[in-house]
């Protein structure tokens, strides 16, 4: 089964072309992967998955809906983490995800949510107080609270230590392991290799190379997907 | 539905964490009460006073509320939940409504109590001039997180409009001790009205012009922040 189709994909900025001619699917219950520089068309790419973005050309199907024109019917089915996206410093972890879960029809107990991924400790704490690493555990809850069949992760690990990064890979694994689709926007390799089933490497606004880690070094010649990458993009 | 009320009631948590807000809403008002102790003004004081506590709640405070969610992307956040983004903006009013309801009590019942006002002459007008002027300084306080692209710009223009008008509208001190003058100019700044309605509500002869000037001011600013105000 088709999660996500996309095909022949433009996002323009004024004369500034971010995404060209960009095609991919992902399956349901794939975690996909989504490498690349900065600027290569990565987040542009996700935003337009999400609904927030128009595309300027081609076409998307996102759980069998247009996102642009669906988007508050794809928000119900689809837990989105953003790049940046804060909360206010004052709201507590609690109330964050109570405050998210009264947005879903159907969505999960937020306690429940809140002790699977270890937050429980944290319930009275500000959103203002938490650690880099808290906050995207937080982020991650959140986006899954509404029980989405698809989530859209970007830039999950950017700014953590390499402890918070692990548990953070844990985190994921268990998403795949029930089922969600991911799709894990990264400018990390060792990430993309451990978590991702099928990965889509950016540039210039391009899909230039897809396929597994072992596809990627395969066909560069290469024993490490760090080299892979920097094979394909030079 | 639901979305709407828990946004609503996060909201009013929000502000009621806020300092700047529980000082200047709800007991700077009434420390100023305190301060006119035996003064014949005391009758003309309370029902401004609601129109001064509204002003620095949905003029002042309101546009860092927003634009802190836009500069921090909440808004943005937000945008990929299901909630629509109008109610996201509307619980900013219900929290500024609540949070005025609790200044207005606080202020009215110790002025009913302590310092021997007189009840409210005609409660419904004065309810309908609260409610009105509730929208129209939070229409206002939209109007300037439309224009501001930084908190802090949106924090200063919320003081450097709320301060004068609170003065010359005469919701911070009686308009019948201003010059001339500055009366007039009080008369046709956003919040005349308000003070105007909210007074004769409470003790004159409610008239329909100024809540038609309320309503006016209301419409014409929501269509312009409307038009002006950016998501990201």
């Amino acid at each position: 089964m088709t999660a996500i189709r996309v095909s022949a994909l433009r996002k323009t900025y004024g004369a500034n072309v971010a995404v060209d001619d960009v095609s991919f699917t992902v399956s349901a219950g794939e975690t996909f992967g989504v490498v690349g520089h900065n600027g290569a068309g990565k987040t542009s790419t996700v935003e337009c998955l999400s609904g927030l973005r128009r595309p300027d050309g081609g076409s998307i199907e996102v759980l069998g809906l247009d996102p642009a024109r669906r988007r508050r019917a794809l928000a119900e089915r689809i837990g989105v983490q953003l790049q940046e996206a804060g909360l206010p410093d004052r709201l507590k972890v609690a109330e964050a995800l109570r405050l998210f879960a009264a947005f879903y029809r159907r969505p999960d107990d937020w306690r429940q949510v809140m002790e699977r991924w270890g937050l429980a400790p944290l319930a009275r704490k500000a959103y203002g107080d938490l650690s880099g690493g808290q906050r995207q555990r937080l982020q991650i809850a959140l986006a899954l609270v509404g029980s989405p069949e698809l989530v859209i992760l970007d830039e999950l690990t950017t700014g953590l230590d390499p402890v918070a990064r692990r548990e953070t890979w844990a985190l994921v694994g268990e998403l795949k392991a029930a089922g969600v689709t991911v799709v894990l926007v990264s400018h990390f390799m060792d990430e993309a290799e451990a978590l991702c089933d099928r990965i889509a490497v950016f540039a210039r606004g391009r899909i230039i190379s897809l396929g597994t880690a072992a596809e990627l070094m395969t066909a560069t010649g290469t024993n490490s997907l760090d080299e892979a990458y920097l094979e394909l993009v030079r | 539905m639901r979305a709407f009320a828990r946004m609503s009631a996060t909201e009013l948590t929000l502000l009621s964490r806020d300092p700047g807000t529980l000082f200047f809403m709800v007991a700077f008002p009434l420390m100023l009460l305190v301060l006119h102790t035996g003064s014949e003004r005391i009758a003309v004081l309370v029902p401004s006073y609601l129109a001064m506590i509204l002003a620095i709640g949905g003029i002042s405070a309101l546009p860092g509320f927003v634009v802190t969610y836009r500069e921090r992307k909440v808004l943005r956040r937000l945008a990929t939940t299901p909630i629509a983004p109008l109610a996201v903006l509307a619980a900013q009013v219900v929290a500024q409504l609540v949070m005025g309801l609790a200044g207005a009590a606080i202020i009215v019942v110790a002025a009913l109590a302590a310092f021997g006002v007189d009840a409210p002459a005609h409660p419904a007008p004065l309810a309908l001039a609260f409610v009105l002027t509730v929208l129209m300084t939070c229409s206002l306080g939209f109007l300037i997180a439309a224009v501001a692209r930084t908190v802090r710009v949106a924090d200063l223009l919320g003081l450097m409009i709320m301060f004068p008008m609170i003065f010359l509208s005469g919701a911070a001190i009686p308009r019948e001790g201003l010059p001339p003058s500055l009366r007039a100019i009080g008369e046709y700044l956003p919040l005349g009205p308000a003070v105007t309605a909210l007074r004769e509500g409470w003790a004159g002869t409610p008239t329909a012009l100024p809540l038609l000037a309320l309503t006016g001011i209301i419409v014409a600013s929501t269509v312009i922040s409307a038009a002006l105000f950016r998501w990201e």
